[in-house]
């Protein structure tokens, strides 16, 4: 840190621009730590029957929403003051659009603090008990991946988090069934049963909130976008049809029955 | 006492650390100065070094700060909080937060709790580096406390849960007795002194436990004899036999490697592996199995047992070996334990410089292993062992 050369005076400007890009990212890991801080508490919260501790939780998220906005102030005056191009840009935008998911994500562990005063008292199975500390620990593990692939710029895991996905999903449809189990052997009532289920879909969202951090990283990185193949098929697909509609449009006006007619019925039913 | 050190060290590196950083930088711009300021500068990153070795040794973290709040200087710990993400992240922003209210006169301490996991609580102590002067800068501490906050919290327990486990049932023994003086309905007192009775058996189980648990404690010097590992597990599981069958649990034992040999005290031994087979069967719901196996490897071997009960929540995880540490105050009545199991287990592990490791799920049930090193006997060789 010490050894930092001197900068040159007339880098000093754009100096100010990398400082102020490094303290955006600072606070977008600043406001991800706060999350995954969260979701490991409100569990906590929710396993314990801990009413002080889900309000606390409930009014901390105002900080996060501070936060969250502050990270949105300063993505749009580097945007439009600093009119930032290539990866600069990149990394703006992927900042701007992280900080919708990691906000949202606070709110989903809030909302599990709230389920904890709607399922006050209520004795639930040891199992189900086991599969919400799994959810979590999912959850936060994919948070930290994330957070690592964007600290260190690495694509490859940024894109290896929506296969990581996969467990929690497997662990949110466990935790389905374990509560149905739980319901008909009437170990919880049916308010119950459906607070639960929701607490599962929370986690299994914040990991999918996770995965959009990730492909987020990949579009800072590499340009590129895991939509963006979903939408070079859509177009391929649009000029195809454009094509096929211009070649009837062309068989039509000749008034002659072409064998392409054939070819496009095939590549249909493919 | 650390405290003090710790100032004092900070008191004079905190000023001589800027002053180092400012000299460095001078040196890179003016490339060719003249001999002497070489010299003094030579000097000057010696003590400076000196100075930051100092620091770096301390435990604690250490930030320093400049007028504006630009942080000049961490120590090897507090360099963990620069640049930080997860949790660290965290701690830097409260690090940051109170070094820009100490830069300007304001001393503060604030305590950060991190749910990690691991869980971890820091002390972030910030004081300004000239008391009267604003505008030199500001020093912030860093200390973690988890260590410390969890034995406080090993010791009130304690206190609590001995005088809970041994009052409880000597009031009600005295209530019991109390009552039976007055009673005139042979069926009453019948009944009231069957409850004195195991109530009294209660009291007596948890003062044999103390005392087996204070024996192995204070037993260092016994005469260690040649176990075969098989024996232990062997009498052990037919020790848990009868309660097994009670509850119409099947213990499985897998194959275990004969010639595996455990240097230690035989009872002790089969006792720890008892403990473990005991909670086992208390907290598997009928018809589950438990496993029971033993891996060796070269050096070590491990005793596994392995259930399909209840779990232990994470959070209890690393205190269950505690004296009379309860995951659930309600249900130690119905399993009828006395809160000493493990922590005999514990203590027997450390006599035989073995460790025990435990994971655990909620509903999904637990798995410890006591590891032991393989006596010299091992695989067939003497017991002196061959050079």
């Amino acid at each position: 840190m010490d050894d930092a050369p001197i900068p040159e005076p007339q880098v000093e400007v754009r100096k100010g621009f990398r400082q102020q890009l490094d303290d955006l990212r600072r606070e977008v890991v600043r406001e991800a730590a706060m999350v995954t801080e969260a979701v490991t508490r409100c569990t906590e919260v929710l396993l314990d029957n801990d009413l002080d501790g889900a309000q606390q939780l409930i009014e901390e998220d105002d900080e996060l929403d501070f936060l969250s906005l502050e990270i949105e102030e300063h993505a749009v005056a580097l945007l439009t003051l600093e009119a930032p191009v290539a990866s600069d840009l990149r990394a703006v935008v992927a900042a701007l659009k992280m900080n919708g998911e990691i906000e949202r994500s606070g709110d989903l562990a809030v909302n599990v603090a709230k389920a904890c005063r709607r399922i006050y008292g209520v004795q639930y199975s040891p199992r189900c008990r086991g599969l919400i500390e799994r959810m979590s620990e999912e959850a936060t593990r994919l948070y930290r991946f994330a957070i690592d692939a964007y600290v260190e710029g690495n694509a490859s895991l940024a894109g290896a988090l929506d296969d990581m996905d996969d467990r929690l999903d497997e662990l949110h449809k466990d935790f389905v069934q374990a509560i149905f189990e739980a319901h008909n052997n009437d170990e919880i009532d049916l308010q119950a049963a459906v607070q639960l289920a929701l607490v599962g879909r929370y986690y299994e969202r914040i990991g999918d909130h996770a995965v959009n951090i990730g492909a987020m990283v990949q579009f800072m990185v590499t340009g590129w976008m895991p939509e963006h193949t979903g939408a070079a098929r859509v177009r391929a697909r649009r000029e195809h049809e454009a094509e096929r509609l211009a070649g009837l449009e062309a068989l039509a006006i000749d008034g002659a029955a072409g064998n392409g007619a054939g070819d496009d019925g095939g590549r249909d039913a493919g | 006492m650390i405290w003090l050190a710790v100032g004092l060290v900070i008191g004079v590196a905190g000023t001589a650390s800027v002053s180092y950083v400012l000299a460095r930088r001078t040196r890179t711009r003016h490339v060719t100065e003249d001999h002497d300021r070489d010299e003094q500068l030579a000097a000057l990153d010696d003590t400076a070094e000196r100075l930051e070795r100092a620091l770096d040794a301390i435990p604690q973290g250490v930030a320093i700060c400049d007028g504006s709040g630009s942080l000049l200087f961490h120590n090897s710990t507090g360099m963990h909080y620069s640049s930080a993400r997860h949790g660290d992240a965290l701690v830097e922003a409260a690090i940051d937060d109170l070094l820009m209210r100490a830069v300007v006169g304001e001393a503060c301490v604030e305590t950060v709790e991190l749910f990690g996991p691991p869980r971890r609580t820091l002390v972030i102590t910030a004081v300004p580096l000239h008391p009267d002067r604003i505008g030199v800068g500001a020093v912030a501490i860093i200390d973690d406390v988890t260590e410390r906050r969890h034995l406080e919290a090993v010791r009130r327990d304690f206190v609590a849960n001995i005088s809970h486990e041994l009052k409880t049932p000597v009031g009600a023994l005295a209530l019991l007795a109390e009552t039976l003086l007055d009673e005139s309905d042979p069926d009453v007192a019948h009944r009231l002194a069957g409850r004195i009775l195991t109530e009294g058996h209660r009291v007596g189980r948890t003062i044999e436990d103390l005392l087996e648990l204070s024996s192995i404690e204070g037993e260092e010097t016994h005469v260690r004899e040649s176990i075969p590992v098989h024996e232990v597990l062997a009498a052990a599981v037919a020790r848990i036999g009868p309660a097994a069958d009670q509850h119409g649990i099947e213990i499985e034992v897998k194959d275990i490697a004969h010639g595996v040999v455990i240097l230690g005290d035989r009872r002790q031994l089969v006792s720890a592996l008892f403990n473990l087979l005991e909670n086992a069967v208390k907290y598997s719901p009928e018809g589950s199995a438990i496993t029971v196996r033993a891996d060796a490897d070269r050096d070590m071997v491990d005793l596994v047992v392995e259930d399909h009960g209840i779990g232990i929540p994470s959070r209890d995880l690393e205190r269950v070996f505690e004296r009379f540490y309860r995951v659930d105050q309600a249900r130690s009545r119905e399993t009828g334990g006395t809160g000493l199991g493990l922590a005999i287990v514990r203590h027997v592990v450390n006599n035989h410089a073995g460790e025990v490791l435990v994971t655990s799920r909620e509903g999904e049930g637990s798995v410890f292993t006591l590891r032991f090193p393989i006596g010299n006997a091992a695989f067939g060789t003497t017991q002196q062992g061959v050079s």
